[in-house]
């Protein structure tokens, strides 16, 4: 029992990552149906900018004196630095080709995606960047099930964000408009919404999760690498497209039933650890084949952000 | 008219005299430059440039004015690996050091054998790099057959372990020096509770230390074929509370295990060859390799030495002929910055393990299983 506890608190940490990438991915596909492959690539920004940022506060004595106030700075302007960079990248490689056929975008995300990964490997090296992990070593036994401090900062974070985000566009003016402009560009263009503003906005905000996401992990694994944003990307669209994309709520089902799958075949199928991943994606596949949208998605495309 | 063809001719042809004069020796080097093992990668074609150094401020090679590198990406792929090492046949290399991972090695040395070039590996340890018969194949490093007893001797002997967890990430090195450990510790009363195994590049290893914590073994074996999955292992089960003794090999003997490890990895112990720091050797290496990448890494000396007996060869040999260089590797025995080279008929160089403990941010040599006495 106890191994099982501390397995389910393992794929549920594992999970809240993914939850917290897939929203991105989702929020963008709901408001212009793109598939963003260039998401990943936030995450992995935020884990670089959140260890630039953590470093320096480290070598000023913040993250012994105040290790929590530290980290706050540390994720508030790495937050805020994606936000902008996913800007950027929407004003450069998406925003012109709005007109174009869905396969020039996609086909722009995925270059977009290579020039950051690359443009990450030039600029921080191939080697890993490590985090100053010290504050983070605590933890919690209960009986045999050991639950660390970073588990439950990843929760808990995990947690606040996702409830943020729900009252953000389920209770006000901002999430409004963004729903309006998800259902219907021109309609909602005609009552005066900027819908170029509120797409910019989208992507912003789901930069800005993939990088508190990219910070937790590297707090969480201790170091950071160029590449680190692949997988994760991979794995959260997976978990977008299971919970049904263009649904907030799926995507954080679908994120945390990943991360579920993951650890419970590496625990409990024989050498399950060594095909994870598969079982994860047979997951996918036999939801799709069952649910064709998804296990939140609905059949017309209206109600989405 | 005449006079300015004449002119063009005699300035074409001192041209040609002056490149026939200065001759380059050429040698290659491959090792995986980009991707996870960059890192050592990195350090291994230093090395080759450090003992290029050290050649030429000796007074190089007679009848060479320059010795050039070509360092070649493997990027530990079996398929690049074999491009790298034609491409380096096209260069006209006369011998190689490389690679580093025993399954890009051996397909490279099989495509450099045909042109009978040397290569000189300074990190695959697998038995099947010199066990192929191959005839211009050497190792500086040792194998798998030897690191993986060596590991258990420890574990039985000063640990005096009774239950081992060993894990891999499958792949030929990782998978065959975990299997060498499997059947050393089935043979010395050790029981193996498990072999599990993870994927390269994997960071979450929770399910797997979860195992871990559960079997509660007195020794925990990783092999993994990279110093920062290493790290990201020893992070996660420090964090988790497992109290088993880690044993770990070389490829997560690395400095960079302990920049991102930390606290975590105080305490493990790693199985790697012997280098010993004092000699004049070692600081001749040292101070070349400094001017060229900084602090050396885990394989920096091995691949200085696998250069620097490629060099030494051919300077002795006075020739480039594969048959006549290797006559003169085999006559060697010379002191190298990591160990004594000298070489067995099937172009091992013998192995040097020894136990080392992280203590205080240091790799520290610790216990001695030739003498099963701490160091």
């Amino acid at each position: 029992m106890d191994f099982f506890i501390q397995q389910f608190v393992n794929g549920i940490t594992l999970g809240g990552v993914y939850a917290l990438v897939a929203l991105g991915y989702t929020m963008v596909y709901g408001i212009i149906q793109l598939i963003n492959f260039a998401h990943g690539e936030f995450f992995a920004a935020g884990g670089y900018v959140g260890v630039i940022l953590l470093s320096f506060l480290a070598a000023h004595g913040i993250m012994d004196t105040h290790p929590w106030l530290g980290l706050g700075i540390a994720l508030l302007l790495t937050m805020g630095y994606c936000a902008m960079l996913a800007m950027a990248v929407e004003k450069i490689a998406y925003k012109p080709l709005r007109q174009s056929s869905r396969l020039a975008v996609l086909l722009s995300a995925l270059g977009m995606s290579i020039f950051l990964q690359n443009g990450l490997m030039l600029t921080q090296g191939v080697y890993d960047k490590a985090y100053p992990i010290g504050f983070t070593a605590g933890g919690w036994d209960f009986g045999n099930v050991r639950i660390s401090l970073m588990q439950v900062l990843i929760l808990g974070l995990t947690a606040i964000l996702l409830v943020a985000l729900n009252a953000l566009v389920f209770r006000t003016n901002i999430g409004k408009a963004m729903r309006a402009t998800a259902q219907d560009k021109v309609m909602s263009a005609l009552v005066g919404i900027d819908s170029n503003r509120i797409i910019a906005l989208t992507f912003a905000i789901g930069a800005a999760l993939a990088a508190a996401a990219g910070i937790l992990v590297g707090l969480y694994y201790g170091s950071v690498r160029y590449d680190m944003g692949f997988v994760p990307g991979i794995k959260a669209f997976a978990a977008a497209v299971l919970g049904g994309v263009g649904n907030i709520t799926g995507a954080m089902l679908g994120g945390f039933i990943i991360g579920m799958v993951e650890i419970m075949a590496a625990a409990y199928i024989p050498h399950g650890g060594e095909y994870k991943d598969v079982f994860a994606f047979i997951i996918l596949i036999a939801v799709l084949y069952f649910m064709p949208t998804g296990i939140m998605g609905e059949n017309v495309d209206d109600t989405r952000v | 008219m005449r006079r300015i063809l004449a002119t063009i001719t005699t300035v074409a042809l001192l041209l040609c005299a002056g490149t026939a004069t200065a001759k380059t020796l050429k040698i290659g080097s491959l090792s995986p430059l980009t991707g996870p093992y960059a890192a050592d990668g990195n350090d291994i074609a230093n090395g080759t440039r450090a003992a290029i150094a050290v050649m030429q401020a000796e007074g190089g090679i007679p009848g060479y004015d320059k010795i050039e590198l070509f360092a070649e990406d493997t990027a530990c792929d079996p398929r690049q690996a074999v491009a790298a090492a034609n491409k380096l046949i096209n260069e006209g290399v006369v011998g190689a050091v490389g690679a580093y991972c025993s399954s890009a090695t051996i397909p490279a040395s099989e495509a450099l054998a045909e042109e009978d070039i040397i290569m000189i590996t300074p990190a695959s340890t697998s038995p099947k790099v010199t066990e192929r018969g191959l005839p211009y194949m050497f190792r500086i490093c040792g194998r798998d057959d030897d690191q993986g007893p060596a590991g258990v001797k420890f574990m039985k002997e000063f640990l005096k372990a009774k239950t081992v967890f060993i894990v891999d990430d499958k792949t030929t090195y990782s998978q065959g020096l975990a299997t060498e450990v499997a059947n050393n510790a089935d043979k010395n009363g050790i029981k193996v509770v498990a072999h599990d195994h993870v994927n390269q590049g994997d960071k979450d290893f929770s399910a797997v230390l979860t195992k871990v914590k559960q079997a509660n073994p007195d020794a925990f074996y990783i092999s993994l074929q990279n110093s920062s999955s290493g790290a990201l292992m020893m992070i996660q089960a420090k964090r988790m509370g497992i109290k088993a003794a880690f044993i770990g090999q070389d490829a997560v003997y690395h400095p960079q295990l302990m920049e991102i490890a930390k606290d975590a990895a105080e305490g493990a112990y790693l199985t790697f060859g012997y280098t010993d720091k004092a000699t004049p050797e070692y600081k001749k290496f040292y101070n070349a390799y400094k001017k060229i990448s900084g602090e050396p890494g885990a394989y920096s000396a091995y691949s200085y030495d696998s250069a620097y007996v490629l060099l030494t060869a051919i300077k002795q040999a006075g020739s480039t002929d594969a048959e006549k260089v290797k006559a003169e590797i085999m006559k060697l025995n010379l002191k190298g910055a990591s160990k004594q080279l000298k070489f067995k008929e099937n172009g091992d160089s013998g192995s040097d393990y020894v136990i080392f403990k992280v203590q205080g941010g240091k790799f520290v040599p610790f216990w001695n299983p030739s003498t099963g006495k701490t160091m």
